[in-house]
């Protein structure tokens, strides 16, 4: 629930995803749900040369399973907020 | 009490939080940065992030687990979210143990 | 065919006898008996860590401390702590008497 709180104020950012499949789609975006799926708008893939089916694409809903990573903007993530809300979290799960 | 002296797993990577952390991920690939937030999927966020990948090239009549050529690319990112079923394994980085710092996580819980 | 009933079959069958103590348990006690002593545990890549077991939840992730990586026999990495997540597990295997 944490991540797709992170997630969720990431909108309207861009970022970068990485498949598993090594395609790298960087995009606006534009909502989460709870699986980490992702929807991406203004897309451009990475390698386009390698992935030409790709370029007509505006954008995207990618499953959240087929992630490898998410490159986010760094500038729009409090670390020091992240790190006490997941002690917050895991101290809640050791509680159940 | 029991429950007392029973810990998790998770609280070794709680321990790693705010600190530089050393991730094994499937399809030899490996990652350091500092550990910002994971989840129980181990989903991770991280930062400062290097990731290596080795592209090994096993060569036809080579020993059995002897690659002749390990390649080995190297990239950095900025922040990075991790996708937990690709993790392995999450370790704090130190490569060379003194023997003074062993056993902290069990010092650390009187184990 | 025969219409009379075959005779029952004798009822003096022994039980099997109980296995030695050493084996008996489920496999939550073997775990539980495991728990600070050194362990293998073997990944299903085929990659072994040995080290001594901190704790284990019940996916099967598991705290190693002192942990030696083994690739085909060969240590390839040394770590003080290892967190191992538990889905890569194929198994664990006590290496001392427990």
């Amino acid at each position: 629930m944490l991540i797709f709180s992170v997630f969720k104020t990431l909108t309207d950012q861009q970022v970068t995803v990485e498949l598993k499949n090594d395609l790298s789609i960087t995009g606006v975006l534009k909502s989460v749900d709870q699986f980490l799926n992702i929807r991406l708008d203004n897309i451009k893939v990475l390698d386009e040369a390698r992935h030409p089916h790709m370029m007509a694409v505006k954008n995207c809903f990618i499953r959240g399973s087929v992630v490898r990573y998410v490159q986010l903007p760094s500038e729009h993530v409090d670390t020091q907020l992240l790190e006490d809300a997941t002690r917050r979290e895991s101290l809640a799960a050791v509680k159940r | 009490m029991e429950s007392s002296s029973i810990q998790e797993p998770f609280d070794l990577i709680r321990l790693s939080l705010s600190e530089r952390v050393f991730v094994k991920l499937r399809g030899d690939r490996e990652l350091t940065g500092i550990l910002h937030a994971y989840d129980g999927h181990m989903n991770l966020i991280m930062s400062d992030v290097e990731e290596t990948i080795m592209i090994v090239d096993v060569v036809d009549g080579a020993p059995a687990g002897q690659p002749a050529t390990v390649n080995v690319a190297k990239r950095k990112m900025d922040m990075l979210f991790v996708r937990g079923d690709g993790v392995i394994l999450v370790s704090p980085p130190v490569t060379n143990i003194e023997p003074d710092c062993q056993y902290t996580f069990r010092q650390m819980y009187c184990l | 065919m025969d219409d009379t009933t075959p005779p029952p079959p004798p009822e003096e069958q022994t039980p099997p006898p109980p296995p030695p103590a050493s084996h008996t348990g489920s496999p939550t006690d073997f775990l539980k008996g495991v728990v600070g002593k050194r362990v293998i545990v073997r990944l299903t890549s085929g990659v072994d860590y040995r080290g001594v077991l901190s704790c284990l939840d019940g996916y099967m992730n598991i705290a190693l401390e002192q942990t030696e990586e083994h690739v085909n026999g060969v240590v390839t990495n040394r770590y003080g702590d290892a967190f191992i997540r538990g889905n890569n597990v194929l198994y664990i295997s006590a290496a001392e008497t427990i």
